[in-house]
């Protein structure tokens, strides 16, 4: 399959700013044309093949190898396409996006998926802080799509988000589904403090004991029927939520009364064998 | 020197209507000939003198404060890119200082008037608009609302509160002055407000907001001030103000006034659900009142950031919109209230107040009494003024936009009824030379010899919007500054100040009162005129 | 006066009340208060991770609500400990929500030198009081990203030009270290930790002794600073100035690039 492969030559010295790498940019370009692309090494403009070597062209599928921990903005606002990312990447990574799917093999950096609307996220790493949040002063992050970690996140994982998954395979750290305005948080791993502070809607979803805000009540243990439905449909991106009422049930807590909101925070509790 | 010929002439100073005449240019006036120098040929274009801006909030402490509060909108408006001459900025609710004088002169303004300083900050407005390119600028102080001023009220000593007024003038390095919901700013540092023109407001047994607005208007006439007293009125934006406006009005009787934004106090009704237009009414007074002059405050549906001095207001809004809220409290002096806002068609208030903005720019008859604004950037962005045109211009236009309101608007507004089109001569009216006459500057909207040779050049369009949206030329005082679309020069405004006498033994009045109630020295209280960049004097009235 | 702090420090002397919260309880103690104001049920044992109990948040709460002009002053035990900027954000919801039942403001208490004289002029130039990128042309902001200490310790930047503070003594050790490894230049009236890792230090007079200028209170009230002494050193001012004239003269690096943007990056 015709497919477009960059390769960093050497690690920038200062941030590179490469919004231009994505499958929107690259699908309608030749070779040259890509080669030519501008991007900013701190406040210089640089062609793209200073840092990378490029072959394919014309494609919507885009791999991408080497140490991008400090290139930033890696698939921002992409709509569809495949990008594919072989080693670390840096910040931003697929925030905007509206369409596609983003693979990494390594680990991301801050803010990856912020503000997106749709398409999908899989980092096999770690990822920074600011994970599928809204930016700063924007009333609302994540609006749709799938986030999925599989290591652990920073904090203010799905801050402000709408709608939309975002799964962290190991722990998020404190505020985790900060102010959060619906969509679902799975916490594979548990997460540090403050989880769900401020959320006025949502649910979030922890597979491990979690400390609360004091704000939360506590208002029975269910096996919430629409967890099925959610199990089945993670099952198929490889993520095993637990739900059948033999295994155990979910403690849930509503909240946050400082809002008041009317969110929902569901904590697994395996049956005692 | 510079030559323009061939031109379409639109300069109502002059009483000349879309007549082909040639201006000529020297050291940054008209003259009546030029020797040499650049000639733009101007034939088949139109010709307007730089618009004059006479109420807008673009300099100080509560627009900045609104640039703090909206980060979101700074990321997705225009960005400015810098250049070895030219400094970077941001357009948007609330644009940067660079940027708006970018904006402003991007669509032929060359004056503002920048409508609420406090004392206690003006030194800092005065930074930020030393700071705004090529524009010429004024501000007028804050003082309905000043505890000695109001105490001397309260005390009978109008003599002596003349003198603090004309003392406050030259402290903050003024143009005129303000009044902003009289009585009732001070009242909301008690958490309440003043919303009867003649109950004595909060903490005072006789001053009432009415007594405020007719001292301060004597005041600001006897003093001779070139621009009348700029009143908000109380109770803005609240269903059924209209009674409180006209009483209002009725106290400003025997004296000059400017009356600011009046479509948020043109409103019937008793609550939110039967709020409806009342400018027809408003409209009636005003037209039989010479005395006034005031400026629209139009509303445009989209997004926007409300700031104003109203501190009671602005809560009001906060709660209804359960969006984000500011709050600033200058000592004694003032305060101001900051929510981002979203007028849009659907809803029925907003919709009564876009009617209405309109009605009020359509049912004056005297273009040279109603101005241009938006109240910027409370009704709009002062950047959308080419869609107020227009609206203004073209009813059929206006009749589309009112077909996308609820139908249940329709009978709470008197817009459909109205046929009435601006001319291109009005609309230099409104924009231009009527705002500049009730500013006292002589010297701006107007293209005679000897003014400052500002001047707009747009080409003659169908869509209105992008006529004066994008004009071919702008130039400030001989200098182009604009050249389609792309920003040539970027040349420091003048400021303009008044001096108004008083009496010389006010500072040791004020002295002992200042250091018992502020809490900085008296002597770093005043703007001291070597911070005023370029300061231009203009005369005051002299009476009989 | 009530005092909140984790520990009885002086100004306990001046409180009427104080109330010692647990360490890392601020944003848990200020949530129940928002909780609690709008009559939220919250129980006895919620509240007892804060260190405090119902009885005392109950009086503290009618307290405020009882108060005509309450003022919340929070300072660095606030916004700098964990949580950082949600406790600020924190305290001024309360403080924004308080007035639906009487008029209450919140004011931080900022560090020494003039801070908010920064963020002020900041923010009407750029639009962003602080975290601001210039090097696409226009401002950027994103605190995290663009924010001194972030920077530094990422090893973001290649030079670094300081000037009214003092990094080498606060800062993370990583950012110092950053600060020793790229050319670092410090503008101050005195010879600070950072000097001593820089590779050029100015000497500059000292503001509002020597130099004049305007400093910000914390009510964003701009006072003149009036020297009183001579000083052979330049102002900061003086210096920024006369560099920025050496830097216009150098050819433009900035490319091709269109006068206005009219979607961001």
């Amino acid at each position: 399959m015709n497919k477009i492969k960059l390769t960093l030559k050497k690690p920038p010295t200062v941030v590179l700013e490469a919004e231009v790498i994505t499958p929107d940019h690259l699908v309608e370009r030749s070779n040259e044309e890509i080669r030519a692309s501008v991007v900013y090494h701190g406040k210089r403009q640089r062609r793209l093949d200073d840092f990378f070597d490029i072959e394919g062209e014309r494609s919507d599928c885009v791999e991408i190898h080497g140490d991008l921990h400090r290139v930033r903005h890696v698939g921002r606002g992409m709509t569809r396409g495949d990008l594919t990312v072989r080693g670390d990447v840096g910040m931003h990574l697929g925030a905007h996006m509206s369409g596609g799917t983003i693979e990494v093999f390594g680990n991301a950096g801050d803010w990856v998926g912020g503000e997106m609307k749709q398409g999908r996220i899989h980092v096999h790493g770690d990822v920074g802080q600011q994970l599928g949040a809204a930016y700063r002063g924007s009333p609302i992050g994540m609006q749709g799509g799938t986030i999925l970690i599989d290591g652990n996140a920073g904090i203010e994982v799905g801050m402000r988000m709408r709608r939309g998954t975002i799964v962290v395979g190991g722990t998020a750290r404190d505020f985790a589904g900060l102010q959060m305005k619906g969509g679902t948080i799975i916490l594979c791993g548990g997460a540090e403090i403050r989880t769900g502070a401020w959320m006025q809607r949502g649910t979030i979803v922890s597979l491990k004991e979690i400390s609360l805000m004091p704000t939360f009540a506590y208002s029975g243990a269910y096996n919430p029927t629409f967890l099925n439905v959610y199990a089945r449909h993670l099952g198929t991106l490889g993520i095993d939520l637990p739900c059948a009422e033999a295994e155990g049930s979910y403690k849930r807590f509503c909240g946050d009364r400082a809002v008041p909101g009317k969110g929902e925070i569901l904590i697994w509790e395996p049956a005692v064998s | 020197m510079l030559r323009i010929t061939g031109g379409t002439v639109y300069d109502p100073a002059n009483g000349i209507n879309g007549e082909v005449r040639d201006l000529n240019v020297e050291d940054g006036k008209f003259v009546s000939s030029v020797t040499s120098g650049r000639t733009i040929d101007a034939t088949g274009l139109v010709i307007f003198p730089g618009g004059v801006d006479v109420h807008t909030h673009v300099a100080g402490g509560s627009i900045n404060f609104a640039r703090a509060m909206t980060p979101e909108d700074h990321r997705r408006t225009q960005a400015f890119i810098r250049s070895q001459t030219r400094r970077s900025g941001l357009g948007g609710m609330a644009p940067t200082t660079f940027a708006t004088g970018y904006l402003y002169a991007g669509m032929g303004f060359t004056t503002v008037n920048e409508a609420a300083v406090p004392v206690l900050s003006a030194r800092h407005t005065h930074e930020e608009m030393a700071d705004i390119p090529i524009l010429d600028k004024s501000c007028l102080v804050l003082m309905a609302n000043n505890e000695i001023m109001l105490d001397l009220l309260e005390a009978g000593e109008y003599e002596r509160a003349k003198h603090i007024v004309a003392w406050h003038i030259w402290a903050a390095k003024a143009y005129g002055v303000k009044a902003v919901n009289p009585g009732g700013v001070a009242a909301w540092k008690w958490g309440k407000d003043a919303n009867h023109l003649s109950d004595p407001i909060e903490g005072y047994k006789n001053t009432t907001p009415g007594s405020i607005v007719t001292s301060l208007a004597k005041i600001v006439d006897e003093l001779g001030i070139p621009h009348p007293i700029h009143l908000h009125c109380n109770n803005l934006g609240v269903p059924g103000n209209i009674s409180t406006t006209l009483e209002t009005m009725k106290h400003l009787e025997g004296h000059r006034a400017h009356l600011a934004h009046l479509q948020y106090h043109a409103y019937g009704g008793d609550d939110w659900h039967t709020m409806r237009s009342e400018a027809a009414q408003l409209a009636e007074y005003f037209n039989a009142h010479p005395n006034m002059t005031t400026d629209a405050g139009a509303v445009l549906f989209g997004d926007t950031v409300t700031i104003t001095a109203d501190g009671p207001w602005q809560h009001l809004l906060y709660k209804l919109t359960g969006r984000k809220w500011g709050n600033l409290d200058v000592e004694n002096e003032t305060g101001c209230g900051i929510v981002p806002y979203s007028y849009r068609p659907s809803n029925l208030v907003n919709a009564v107040q876009w009617a209405t903005g309109l009605e009020l720019l359509l049912l004056i008859d005297d273009p040279w009494r109603v101005f241009l604004s938006t109240d910027h950037p409370n009704g709009a962005c002062f950047w959308r003024y080419p869609e107020i045109v227009q609206l203004l211009m073209c009813a059929d236009f206006r009749k589309e936009c009112m077909a996308g309101l609820a139908p249940e608007v329709m009978n709470r507004i008197t817009l459909p009824e109205i046929n009435r089109e601006y001319t291109l001569y009005e609309i230099a009216t409104i924009m231009s030379a009527g705002p500049a006459r009730a500013l006292g500057l002589g010297q701006k909207g107007n293209l005679g010899v000897g003014k400052d040779a500002d001047i707009v050049i747009y080409h003659q369009d169908k869509d209105i919007a992008r006529m004066f949206g994008h004009p071919r030329y702008v130039i400030k005082r001989g200098e182009i500054v604009i050249e389609e679309g792309d920003i040539r020069e970027t040349p420091d405004g003048n400021e303009y100040l008044v001096k108004p006498s008083f009496d010389p033994g006010t500072d040791e009045f004020l002295r002992p009162l200042f250091e018992d109630r502020y809490c900085m020295s008296f002597e770093n209280y005043p703007v001291e005129i070597e911070r005023i960049e370029r300061p231009e004097f203009q005369q005051c009235i002299t009476s009989e | 006066m009530v005092l909140v702090d984790i520990r009885e420090t002086k100004s306990v002397k001046a409180a009427d009340i104080f109330l010692q919260v647990r360490p890392g309880k601020d944003f848990e103690l200020i949530t129940i208060l928002r909780a609690m104001i709008k009559d939220q049920p919250i129980s006895e044992t919620q509240i007892a991770e804060t260190g405090l109990t119902m009885e005392q948040l109950q009086d503290f709460v009618s307290r405020m609500k009882a108060a005509r002009f309450g003022v919340m002053f929070f300072g660095m035990g606030l916004s700098m400990t964990r949580g950082k900027h949600m406790n600020s954000a924190a305290l001024l919801t309360l403080a924004a929500e308080m007035n639906a039942f009487t008029k209450f403001v919140a004011m931080p208490m900022r560090g020494h030198g003039n801070v908010t004289g920064a963020d002020v002029i900041m923010r009407s130039q750029t639009g962003y009081p602080f975290g601001i990128s210039f090097n696409r042309g226009y401002p950027r902001y994103n605190p995290g990203e663009f924010s001194t200490v972030d920077v530094l310790v990422r090893g973001d930047t290649d030079c670094a030009f300081i000037i009214g503070a003092d990094p080498g003594a606060t800062m993370p050790q990583p950012a110092i270290d950053h600060l020793a490894r790229i050319p670092t230049i410090v503008l101050d009236p005195h010879v600070t930790h950072t000097s001593r890792l820089s590779r050029v230090h100015i000497t500059t007079a000292p503001a509002g002794i020597s130099a004049p200028g305007t400093a910000y209170r914390m009510d964003e009230i701009p006072l003149p600073l009036h020297p009183a002494l001579e000083s052979p050193y330049p102002s900061d001012e003086e210096v920024v100035r006369r560099i920025n004239e050496t830097l216009m003269k150098k050819p433009d690096w900035m490319g091709e690039r269109p006068q206005i943007l009219q979607t961001q990056i």
